[in-house]
């Protein structure tokens, strides 16, 4: 996909993104509501037309060749759109039959495979919106496809379901399907993801694996000292270090002081390590003890979060 | 194309299965046009003869006209606004059926229950009125088809200008009234007065009912208060009226292009 926008009457929703996706992989898409993920989804499912840039899936234009490219593509889209009148077993069997049309033979065991064996008599309204999602699951994974389409996967599922879709979903890529989802859930995303891409308002901030991204957070070091902070400036000796170049954030709070370090440097897997050793002879000089003291990588969270916040 | 075929065959029996599922529904599209055709009949029963035909079975032999709405073109407005709102449309797209499939099969489901009330007909006809079996079955076959094929389109065209499926009693409207009004029910064409003649000309349920007429009786019914015809001169005398619909086969196309959405209407 390169350089896709995408409008609505005069509001913009995708404005100009380009990736791409390897064979096999496992492809997140990430953002706020109303980021112009499902948008981009559409326009990738072929059921939109791109409105500007070149988009190409396993080799066709996905609005034009859609003929030929569906049946090598599953989709899980969104929201509802079942026939409530239909048991879920009448459900599956349409769906099958319509593979078998097209010569796509559909696999067996979808609905032990989304745990739904015990409802397959159940009219499908009378499904919760978690159970609809496994049936929607189990539709769109039906004929084996080569590439597979999630939109909010696991939106609606309770913690158990959504460990259960997780592992469908592993399962399946471990056969070889390529997948693109997109989600909201952080951890969804840092779990199944080779790498992903992380969306806000239309455009693309930030994209790679997610150890990539994740690095890009920087290291946090913290700690609080029991000092107020007249007493940390009246001791002799110099104040809090750099560290690897970095200063510290500091806060008060109740009589005690707060401090944080971001590292950001390009070793991100020796930062953390570097910049203790400085700060712990700085602690012993100074004869201080670093309550508390916090060593974490950053998380996918805190890339996310700085990039909603950009947007602010 | 096979697959389009397979796939419109499948979801039409999925449609029938859902519609026994749904008593409403069952009774707009099945009972009300029936119950109509009753009435017609027991009013239309004391005129003694119209253009040569007992009255009862003139009428009768129109009432496919006023099916054609009721089983073809409100279900159909119906189901298409309805799955677009629900968004069962958008769901079937992404499944493996092509959009010619999903209308399509929509569409043939229509047809089987318009068939099926054609072949009630007949029965009656022939039983309860004492009348003829039909003249001309293949063209009596054909004016069905290609009537389903014109209200579907058009069925496809007024669900996109349908907001919701409890507007879609009002937005059929105009068409049901039309066709009820300006159509050769009662008399033929040649016998009605100038205005509504012309617009009754025009519609697209007259010439499937002079179509099924002449067939069904094997006499000139095609604008006239006919004369006996051989099949071949049933097949000619239809001509005119099959170019009719085609033309109207042609608009509801462009129409149903243009109007059709897959997608609900938002805000």
């Amino acid at each position: 996909m390169n350089g896709l926008r995408q409008r609505y009457g005069d509001f913009e929703a995708v404005r100009g993104i380009s990736f791409t996706v390897g064979e096999g992989e496992l492809f997140a898409l990430l953002g706020t509501n109303g980021a112009g993920k499902t948008t981009t989804m559409e326009v990738l499912e072929g059921l939109r037309a791109a409105g500007d840039g070149e988009v190409r899936v396993l080799g066709l234009d996905p609005h034009r060749q859609r003929r030929r490219l569906r049946p090598k593509v599953g989709i899980m889209s969104q929201e509802g759109g079942f026939l409530g009148d239909l048991t879920v077993a009448e459900t599956v069997a349409v769906w099958r039959g319509m593979a078998a049309d097209v010569g796509r033979p559909s696999a067996d065991g979808l609905l032990e495979l989304v745990g739904l064996t015990g409802k397959a008599r159940t009219r499908v309204r009378q499904l919760s919106g978690g159970q609809k999602r496994r049936l929607d699951l189990a539709l769109a994974v039906l004929s084996r496809p080569e590439l597979l389409f999630l939109d909010e996967p696991t939106t609606g599922m309770d913690p158990e379901a959504r460990r259960d879709t997780w592992n469908t979903i592993q399962r399946l890529r471990g056969e070889g399907s390529t997948v693109v989802l997109t989600t909201h859930y952080l951890e969804e995303a840092e779990r199944l993801a080779d790498r992903l891409a992380i969306m806000h308002e239309g455009t693309i901030h930030v994209a790679g694996t997610v150890d990539d991204v994740v690095s890009g957070a920087g290291d946090q070091i913290a700690f609080r000292l029991a000092l107020g902070p007249q007493e940390l400036r009246e001791r002799p000796g110099e104040g809090l270090p750099f560290l690897a170049g970095q200063a510290p954030t500091v806060t008060y709070a109740g009589g005690t002081t707060g401090v944080t370090y971001t590292l950001t440097g390009p070793e991100p897997a020796e930062r953390a390590h570097a910049a203790l050793r400085p700060l712990m002879a700085w602690a012993h000089a100074q004869d201080l003890t670093l309550q508390r003291l916090e060593v974490r990588r950053g998380t996918l969270e805190d890339v996310f979060l700085g990039v909603v916040g950009e947007g602010r | 194309m096979t697959a389009d075929l397979r796939h419109a065959v499948r979801l039409a029996g999925m449609d029938l299965r859902l519609l026994g599922r749904n008593q409403t529904a069952l009774v707009t599209v099945l009972l009300l046009p029936l119950l109509m055709s009753w009435l017609f009949s027991w009013t239309g029963g004391d005129t003694a003869t119209v253009a040569g035909v007992p009255g009862a079975l003139f009428m009768l032999t129109g009432m496919p006209g006023l099916m054609l709405c009721f089983a073809v073109f409100i279900n159909l407005v119906n189901v298409y606004t309805a799955r677009r709102e629900e968004l069962v449309l958008k769901r079937l797209r992404t499944g493996q059926a092509s959009p010619a499939g999903i209308l399509g099969g929509t569409a043939l489901g229509g047809l089987v229950l318009y068939m099926a009330q054609i072949a009630l007909l007949v029965a009656w006809i022939m039983r309860a009125e004492d009348g003829p079996a039909p003249a001309n079955v293949p063209l009596l076959l054909l004016a069905a088809v290609l009537g389903t094929a014109v209200f579907a389109l058009l069925a496809m065209a007024f669900s996109g200008i349908t907001a919701s499926a409890e507007l879609a009693q009002v937005t059929v409207l105009p068409v049901l009234l039309v066709t009820m009004v300006a159509g050769p029910y009662f008399a033929p064409l040649s016998a009605m007065p100038e205005p509504l003649r012309q617009i009754a000309q025009a519609v697209p349920a007259t010439p499937v009912v002079e179509i099924f007429r002449t067939a069904y009786l094997g006499a000139d019914f095609v604008g006239d208060a006919g004369g006996p015809l051989s099949t071949g001169e049933q097949w000619l005398a239809a001509l005119p009226s099959l170019g009719i619909l085609l033309a109207w086969t042609v608009l509801a196309g462009l129409a149903a292009r243009w109007l059709f959405r897959w997608d609900p209407r938002r805000g």
